[in-house]
């Protein structure tokens, strides 16, 4: 079990995350915030990459600062943003990675195989990095995440420039692997884990907002979401009563998808909330300020 | 795969360096050939050698006049035969025949006279080495340095008592009679000066540059690639800028090897020191000016040449310390490099800035930057700042300590350093 007890990281004055405290056990847990609001630098701390300004993390008791390589051998890392050694083939770069998890070299050669056919990269195993596409970058990390088997693995924002079929299959790939490991996914992309994560964290003012299951996060608007069908003309006065989630366009007029403390017109149809409107619900002030 | 030999690969596969270390080895061969015109020159010490020895005592220097003496005999009859004239030297020859000896003498006879001449030079300096070091005078030698240096006080005394040391150590010069043996004449080739000023400096200079280039480029290579978040977590983790280390260390090395040994082979196979490895490095033939070189210890010239070679590998391993320190504080190698060529230039000039009357001025030149500056004066009575007897061994014995401290420290900050 890996547990985040009590943990600040700030630079200087500035402060990042406050008093986090969260615990993992077998299973996926999406990490669901905006963009900067303290997801990278958590995942940092639990890659050991980043150290706590206050309190500990524990990987089954222990600190996983002073386990050092023990805890590293157990860990699968993909970055947000990530480099690659543009000479290098995939097979080239997993064989380098391999040797520096530690990983020996026949049953590193067995396992590159295997993980370059799961990521669908065997046809250019063996050409440069050089000349890939984004989503093939991505896929030669996915791979490398994976190489040791991990125990604990912390995807950072894992399905950027994964085309739509590669993003279904990664998902099923995640559900697979959760059933013994711990995976912790990073992402502002709410479909990527509102269908695959046992829980859903999100952070708001640098501090854990909700820690649960994808249904109990849900209740928090139960029977608080509406749809309704406007013409376009009145989809401003709309727009300025209520919080919109979702606009459509449908035939002649809008589809609109919102959220009220009460049904105030029969027009309205009740609908079961998402993760992806709780997402908008919480983080309401950063969505209007990035859009 | 193996970590260490991907590290090393990666030094391989640098254009810049393996640019750098080709332009290097090809600048190095046109400085020596460049200085090899008078190639030939140098053979007839060898042959004079070969026949008589380079150690110079009464039985050598009589065998030599006698053979000096034939080979005038044999020049007048040549000049008998030619112009019915003779001479008592090669140089009363010359000043007879400045203009016309290219219609009146065969090639081969201009070259015996040209040899013979050469013999003449060493036969008749020969005679003059005991007046010319019975009139040198290390104290007052002292006394123009601290004159020179506008040096007072303590720092006059520092220097005082090291000139009084090394005049012992002249006087058991003179008893050894390191300066009687024959070498390439200084004054006119000045081969000691081309060897080790000239192509160690170039060689020390280029070593430098390539020791800090490579072990910045090893060391923020992740930085550099953005693969720090995924090399850095893995089990091998941090303890990978240990690996980089040692790499850097052995490409350091390497390319200080071939440096080394490309422009060697080609000095020591265009100018033929074959008969006079074992000549003492004190040989008054060495001087190149009025005052002759003189090492602290009875040393040959290969034993100069190994111990200055080694201390040109201490140098390397020096600067390697230090851009190490450097590396993992500036994290982009353009902007490190300039920050070492920065931190070289304040260690030569801010030394200059301290008052001259305490033993604060010595400091300065107990540098890894000072030291390489002069590598032509290693190992020798030198100016008045370095003129210590275990400068070179102090120099870098103290900057091996600390540079070893301060990478512990390094090793151990980033380890414990945000990413």
């Amino acid at each position: 079990m890996l547990i985040v007890n009590n943990v600040s990281k700030s630079y200087g004055k500035f402060s990042v995350l406050e008093n986090i405290n969260i615990e993992f056990s077998k299973g996926i847990y999406g990490l669901l915030a905006p963009n900067g609001a303290g997801k990278t630098t958590l995942i940092k701390m639990l890659t050991t990459l980043l150290f706590p300004s206050e309190g500990e993390i524990l990987y089954n008791g222990t600190d996983i600062f002073s386990m050092g390589d023990d805890y590293r051998d157990i860990l699968g890392y993909l970055p947000q943003e990530f480099g690659y050694y543009r000479n290098y083939s995939p097979r080239k770069f997993l064989h380098y990675l391999s040797a520096l998890k530690g990983i020996d070299r026949d049953k590193a050669k067995n396992r590159i195989d295997e993980l370059l056919k799961l990521v669908g990269l065997e046809n250019v195993a063996d050409k440069k990095m050089g000349k890939f596409s984004g989503g093939m970058i991505q896929r030669v990390g996915i791979a490398q995440a994976m190489l040791n088997n991990p125990k604990i693995l912390i995807l950072d924002e894992p399905t950027v420039g994964l085309d739509p079929k590669e993003r279904v299959r990664f998902r099923n790939l995640l559900t697979e692997l959760s059933r013994e490991r711990i995976v912790i996914l990073s992402t502002h992309i709410v479909s990527d884990v509102e269908s695959i994560a046992n829980e859903i964290i999100m952070i708001k003012n640098k501090k854990v907002l909700y820690k649960d299951s994808p249904k109990n996060i849900c209740k928090i608007l139960s029977g608080k979401v509406y749809e309704i069908e406007v013409d376009f003309d009145q989809v401003s006065n709309f727009r300025k009563e209520y919080f919109i989630l979702s606009e459509r366009q449908e035939d002649n007029s809008m589809k609109l998808r919102f959220i009220s403390e009460e049904k105030k017109d029969d027009s309205w149809t009740a609908v079961n909330p998402t993760i992806e409107d709780v997402f908008m619900h919480v983080y309401k002030d950063e969505v209007i300020k990035e859009g | 795969m193996n970590v260490r030999m991907n590290e090393f690969k990666k030094v391989l596969s640098s254009p810049i360096i393996l640019g750098l270390l080709i332009l290097f080895i090809v600048f190095n061969s046109i400085t020596i050939f460049k200085s090899s015109y008078f190639k030939d020159d140098l053979k007839v010490l060898n042959e004079v050698v070969a026949k008589f020895g380079y150690k110079i005592d009464d039985e050598m220097v009589n065998r030599l006049k006698e053979y000096y003496e034939e080979q005038i005999n044999r020049l007048n009859e040549i000049t008998e035969k030619r112009t019915a004239k003779r001479y008592s030297s090669v140089s009363e020859f010359y000043k007879d025949n400045f203009y016309n000896m290219e219609d009146v003498y065969s090639e081969e006879e201009k070259m015996f006279i040209r040899n013979l001449g050469i013999i003449e030079n060493y036969y008749y300096e020969i005679g003059q080495v005991d007046e010319l070091y019975s009139n040198i005078d290390i104290i007052a030698k002292g006394e123009y340095e601290i004159k020179k240096y506008g040096l007072s006080g303590k720092a006059a005394d520092t220097v005082r008592n090291q000139y009084r040391e090394f005049n012992e150590r002249f006087h058991q010069l003179i008893r050894n009679g390191e300066h009687k043996n024959l070498f390439f004449m200084g004054k006119v080739y000045k081969m000691h000066s081309l060897l080790f000023k000239t192509i160690f400096k170039t060689i020390i200079f280029e070593i430098v540059i390539l020791s800090v280039l490579i072990t910045l480029y090893l060391i923020n290579y992740e930085f550099d690639c953005n693969t720090e978040y995924i090399i850095y977590t893995t089990k091998r983790g941090r303890n990978l800028i240990i690996d980089k280390l040692c790499i850097a260390i052995c490409s350091n090395l390497l390319v200080a090897t071939i440096i080394i040994f490309t422009a060697l082979s080609l000095y020591f196979t265009i100018f033929n020191y074959s008969g006079l490895w074992n000549v003492p490095i004190s040989s008054y033939f060495n001087a190149e000016y009025s005052f002759p070189y003189m090492s602290w210890w009875n040393m040959s010239f290969k034993q100069y040449l190994f111990l200055s070679i080694l201390v040109i590998y201490a140098s390397m391993m020096l600067f390697t310390g230090i851009a190490f320190i450097l590396a993992r504080a500036i994290k982009n190698n353009y902007i490190g490099f300039f920050v070492f060529a920065i931190v070289f230039g304040l260690f030569l000039t801010v030394p200059n800035m301290i008052p001259r009357n305490t033993n604060l001025i010595f400091i300065g030149g107990f540098t890894p930057f000072f030291l390489i500056m002069n590598p032509n004066i290693w190992f020798m009575e030198n100016e008045a700042l370095v003129t210590f007897k275990y400068y070179e061994l102090s120099t870098i014995s103290i900057w091996t300590v600390l540079l070893l401290i301060l990478s512990v420290l390094s090793v151990k900050r980033f380890k414990r350093q945000d990413i």
